[in-house]
């Protein structure tokens, strides 16, 4: 077997019974399907997706859309994808800036990979679709968020073996710190100096449950106010990142989870500063 | 032995972390449910599983391999990818607090003199491997679905 037909094999599928040569497409079908498939990627690499899935379906895309191969570098912040169809190629690199954590958009490009393997949509559908899922925002009203992260973080506090007024305080010292949090990220700040900040502010108040001798373990309340800055989805792409081979994104997102750790320290190390609180 | 009480308690403000962390990711609406319904068996399993006296590392991947395939199958019902479930489940098992606690003991390694540091230093060093090996364990436990059933030959 040669090395088109082990190509052929891969990129039609097992699932698609009319196994044959695609016809070759000419530069400017190329040049779409390269946009379209470099849009999805991006869209999945600013959403925190981890490196195989960004992989993969960039390279779905490009198949189903009719290129017999597609050659995928993704980096931290950057990709690069060529189509190949017949004699002909096509190169384009993308910078892609990280925005955080958004799982409806992940789980829409998922779906549209299948619809687009099951062949539902032409190149102008695809494009559309994925204008509109570019542009979905929060589902969730940003007070339901607050109030949700704040129980969140409660929540820990109890499953650290905190009691309820420990609960109060975390609840009241996470939900505000969200609410600074989600201005600063609005005002565009850079997002280390965000954690730090919100630290600062979940830890001054969860100073309160020490100073003013609320409970028998207050310090609970301090290690719990904090814990909605954990980067857990940066933490676990890592791993799962180093895991299937991606080394340079895997330790990339490690050393930002890394950052992200120590401007948690940094901002509840200020508040113990101010408070006169020690002790964790 | 197995405290039941303490046990749905647990599975209780589990599920509430994991829902706050999902509508903080902005999870599709529909997966809500599912996403707190994993946050409480990952950790009740791994609290269970810890009170009949396993490691807490142990214990993680356990809980986070049940999630892994947990997650799978409600992928399936709710057509969305597995990570949805499996990402929002897994944080309630995340070492935050462990991870911030070692960059504190970095932080006040300043602040030491040459006798106390050694001490501090190997606090930082215990609490980082352990964030580790956690960390490790849920990555590994929620891949486990595709590391063991959807292998693949390497093409070219």
């Amino acid at each position: 077997m040669n090395l088109n037909d082990v190509r052929r094999q891969f990129t039609l599928g097992t699932d698609n019974p009319n196994i044959g040569p695609k016809p070759p497409l000419d530069r400017d079908s190329l040049r779409d399907v390269i946009d379209l498939s470099l849009w999805a990627g991006q869209l999945l690499l600013q959403y925190g997706a981890e490196s195989a899935r960004i992989e993969h379906t960039i390279h779905r895309f490009g198949t189903a859309l009719g290129c017999d191969w597609m050659d995928i570098l993704v980096s931290p912040n950057v990709i690069a994808v060529t189509t190949i169809s017949g004699e002909e190629f096509r190169t384009k690199i993308r910078r892609v800036p990280s925005l955080g954590v958004n799982l409806t958009i992940i789980s829409a490009i998922n779906r549209l990979t299948g619809r687009i393997q099951r062949g539902e949509l032409d190149r102008a559908g695809v494009r559309s679709e994925l204008d509109r899922i570019s542009k979905i925002k929060s589902h969730y009203n940003r007070w339901l968020v607050v109030v949700m992260v704040g129980l969140a973080c409660s929540s820990f506090s109890r499953l650290f073996g905190a009691d309820m007024a420990v609960f109060a305080v975390t609840f009241f010292a996470s939900s505000s710190a969200m609410l600074v949090r989600q201005e600063l990220h609005r005002m565009h700040f850079n997002q280390f100096l965000i954690v730090t900040a919100t630290a600062f502010i979940a830890g001054v108040i969860a100073s309160t449950a020490t100073l003013f001798h609320l409970s028998p373990q207050p310090q609970l309340a301090l290690a719990s106010s904090v814990l909605m800055l954990v980067p857990g989805v940066p933490l676990i792409n890592s791993v799962e990142d180093l895991i299937t081979g991606h080394m340079v994104t895997g330790v990339v997102r490690g050393i930002v989870a890394g950052l992200i750790s120590l401007s948690i320290a940094l901002g509840l190390l200020l508040a113990m500063g101010l408070t006169g609180v020690s002790g964790l | 032995m197995i405290d039941l009480g303490l046990i749905l308690q647990d599975a209780l403000w589990s599920a509430l972390a994991a829902t706050g962390f999902a509508l903080l990711f902005n999870v599709p609406v529909r997966t809500v449910i599912g996403c707190a319904f994993l946050g409480a068996v990952g950790h009740a399993l791994r609290t269970t599983l810890m009170q009949l006296g396993m490691s807490v590392e142990a214990g993680t991947l356990a809980g986070a391999t049940v999630v892994g395939f947990i997650g799978v199958v409600f992928a399936h019902r709710w057509n969305t990818p597995p990570t949805v479930y499996t990402i929002s489940g897994a944080i309630p098992m995340v070492p935050g607090s462990l991870a911030f606690r070692a960059m504190l003991g970095v932080l006040r390694l300043t602040a030491t003199t040459s006798d106390t540091a050694a001490v501090m230093m190997a606090e930082v060093f215990i609490n980082a491997t352990k964030t580790g090996l956690i960390l490790a364990a849920i990555a590994v436990g929620i891949a486990a679905p595709s590391l063991l059933f959807v292998r693949q030959k390497p093409i070219v």
